[in-house]
């Protein structure tokens, strides 16, 4: 690489004059991203943590089931004890208000801005790679490590409740009972489904991430429209909106544990995700791509 | 992040156009259904009778939706699918969603939504259960077995469906129709409207306007599919505001196709509490006297008295034990006054006082009691407490008399 390319490579706009990447480039950036997202201590106690949650509802639960104080709680927290498939859902629901956008908050408003104040990132843009992959690298690593995180919650949730209360017959919210096979695959099916309720966070936190120097900056933001989100849905005076808001399906999960699955109610939160990703995911290519990066 | 390769010689401002133009897109994918659904339809003309009579002639269609449902009845708030998960109560007030099958006779099920929650009543030809997955309790209600055999000869109205408006019970003969508009017609103006689209179909609306000024209502506009004449939408204005209906239920998606039996199929789950209720079935003679005609020989009942007429109707049952009816059971009627809150079980109620305390402070969810409610719901008058909304006025006198009317609430104080 001629010191001309290393200039072209930084200066910003014009990432047009980088040569093109050799074949196999884009691969091998997005496996050294992967390692750096889950190879990280701090994002590996994070799942850890998560992971713990279920194991900690479930043996609550456990030691307390037949005691008077053994009811209420989030929802079906008094099914799990029935069926230990049921503690998946709960400690998903648990962690969906807070914990979750929590976490991937952290790891994706550290994608880009972490990169910058360790001052490693202009030495990033040096490599022969257009900014727009390097940010899709980055993207796909904090998607991945989104995924991982509802599956820490989902297998942990899974092996404790089975440990603790075995698996059986599912009753569905609608009264109807489905064999445990089905019951395992819509299970499946909300895991599914509460991963790509994350995409749109994970845009988000990307976008925040590409704005500023300071992680910690764009970690709080993330983390600050998620609740906000939430608390905008709690206001019946903006049922206007409430439709577009970032949090607004996510409990449309439930969907998944009734007598007929309507895929429409689903579709619509997957499609408003799919909008957030849409956008924010346009409004960080934009800022990374044009972006003066000096440190 | 596909855009790779065009993005190569873009500028920075053309750059910073890619997250408007994406924006653009994605707020017209949003809008672009709604605006097409809005499309006006051309249905020909109708009469208000032409209409009753489509409406009664139409046999009753196997259909599956969804019914918005929304009460602005200014009742006080209750948050209530928040701490206990979807529950009738929700009616009340707020938007409910609520799913219904039905195999246009005798089979039909209704699920009211709440997120995580669901309320059900299914029906099952002579038998219905209702299940809520908040409590995980199921009401199975059974005809018992010398009604069995008189129940093929009732006409399902004789039932209390979980969602009368749409769930098909339409009177058969068509002459109802002509009787029907000639009863309205003595206290009521009946038109069609202008010609709709509800849930995406095109739909006549026959509006109902009460000649009075002595009733709550303002204003009836019933939306009928043009093609298969079921109701699809009711909306129901008060005197009180014009402009948005205080009563509006509707499809917001609609299938004329028979559902899948497996929906109509439903066994109490293992684990749930199960009550069994045996249900009366009404005397055939009593049946005859639905006809709208008599709503007089409602007064045939015991104890009940009908004053006004049409819109102004007021109805009055007299020995209502109201709160026996609230508390369930002796005991939970005892401990009602000076109790917030009450339980089934006396070991459920010391425990819910050791771990509440003093201060009132409660732990977890509280159960809602009917008691409660009912204070909340209502207000003290000199005659009773008395409930107000924007529809309908009740009013419980201290002696044991219910009095009811979509009539302000001062009519029924002068009654009382």
């Amino acid at each position: 690489m001629s010191l001309a390319d290393l200039a072209a490579a930084e200066r910003p706009g014009a990432p047009a004059e980088t040569p093109a990447p050799p074949r196999g480039a884009f691969g091998r950036l997005l496996r050294s991203e992967l390692r750096l997202v889950l190879g990280r201590r701090r994002n590996l106690v994070l799942l850890v943590g998560l992971a713990l949650v279920p194991v900690l509802l479930g043996t609550v639960l456990f030691v307390t089931r037949d005691t008077a104080i053994s009811a209420g709680g989030p929802p079906f927290v008094d099914r799990v004890t029935g069926n230990g498939l049921f503690l998946v859902l709960t400690a998903l629901v648990a962690c969906l208000p807070l914990l979750l956008p929590l976490v991937i908050g952290i790891v994706s408003g550290d994608a880009v801005a972490g990169e910058a104040q360790a001052g490693t990132l202009r030495y990033l843009l040096l490599l022969p790679v257009p900014r727009t992959r390097l940010l899709a690298a980055k993207a796909l690593a904090v998607l991945v490590f989104a995924a991982c995180t509802v599956l820490a919650i989902a297998l942990s949730g899974l092996v404790t409740g089975a440990a603790y209360f075995g698996i059986g017959d599912v009753t569905l919210l609608s009264g109807d009972t489905v064999s445990a096979a089905e019951g395992l695959a819509r299970t499946a099916g909300i895991v599914a489904y509460v991963g790509l309720s994350l995409t749109g966070l994970v845009a988000l936190g990307l976008f925040f991430s590409t704005l500023t120097e300071v992680p910690v900056a764009a970690m709080a933001a993330t983390v600050v429209v998620a609740i906000v989100s939430g608390v905008l849905d709690a206001l019946p005076q903006l049922s206007a909106i409430h439709g577009a808001l970032l949090t607004h399906h996510w409990l449309d999960v439930g969907e998944l544990l009734r007598t007929q699955i309507d895929l429409g109610v689903l579709g619509q939160g997957l499609a408003v995700q799919g909008a957030w990703v849409a956008i924010f995911g346009a409004l960080a290519w934009s800022r990374f791509t044009t972006a003066d990066v000096s440190s | 992040m596909a855009s790779t390769a065009p993005a190569r010689s873009l500028s920075p401002r053309a750059r910073w156009a890619v997250p408007a133009g994406v924006a653009a897109v994605v707020a017209g994918a949003f809008v672009a259904p709604s605006v097409i659904a809005s499309a006006s339809s051309d249905l020909p003309e109708l009469t208000p009778a032409e209409l009753l009579v489509k409406v009664a002639e139409a046999e009753p269609v196997p259909l599956s939706g969804t019914v918005v449902y929304t009460a602005r009845l200014g009742l006080p708030d209750l948050p209530l699918s928040e701490v206990q998960g979807a529950s009738p109560l929700d009616l009340l007030g707020g938007s409910s969603t609520i799913r219904l099958w039905s195999d246009g006779e005798d089979r039909s099920r209704a699920a009211l939504l709440g997120s995580l929650s669901e309320f059900s009543v299914v029906r099952d030809g002579p038998q219905a259960w209702t299940y809520s997955s908040s409590d995980d309790e199921v009401v199975h209600y059974t005809v018992d077995a010398d009604d069995l055999e008189r129940y093929g000869e009732l006409d399902d109205a004789a039932r209390s469906g979980a969602a009368p408006e749409v769930a098909g019970d339409l009177p058969t003969p068509a002459e109802a129709a002509d009787a029907l508009l000639a009863y309205a017609a003595l206290s009521t103006d009946v038109s069609v409207g202008t010609a709709t689209q509800v849930a995406g179909r095109d739909a006549y609306q026959l509006g109902l306007v009460p000649r009075t000024d002595g009733t709550l209502v303002d204003r009836v506009l019933v939306a009928v599919d043009a093609e298969t004449s079921a109701p699809l939408r009711v909306q129901v204005w008060a005197t009180g505001d014009t402009q948005t209906p205080a009563l509006e239920v509707g499809f917001t998606d609609v299938s004329f196709t028979a559902p899948d039996d497996a929906v109509f199929d439903f066994t109490a789950p293992p684990g749930a509490t199960t009550t069994e209720v045996e249900v009366p079935l009404p005397d055939p003679a009593d049946h005859e006297g639905t006809d709208p005609e008599d709503l007089k020989d409602l007064g045939a009942f015991d104890g009940v008295a009908v004053s006004g007429f049409g819109w102004e109707t007021v109805v009055e049952v007299e020995g209502v034990d109201i709160e026996g009816l609230l508390a369930g059971d002796p005991a939970a009627a005892t401990a009602l006054p000076g109790m917030d809150r009450s339980f089934g079980s006396e070991g459920a109620q010391d425990l819910y006082g050791e771990l509440v305390g003093e201060e009132g402070t409660v732990p977890g969810v509280p159960e809602i009691d009917a008691a409660a409610l009912y204070d909340q719901l209502t207000q003290e008058v000199p005659e009773g407490r008395l409930l107000t909304s924007a529809l309908l006025s009740v009013l419980v006198t201290d002696d044991g008399r219910v009095l009811a009317g979509a009539v302000p609430a001062e009519v029924l104080r002068d009654l009382a």
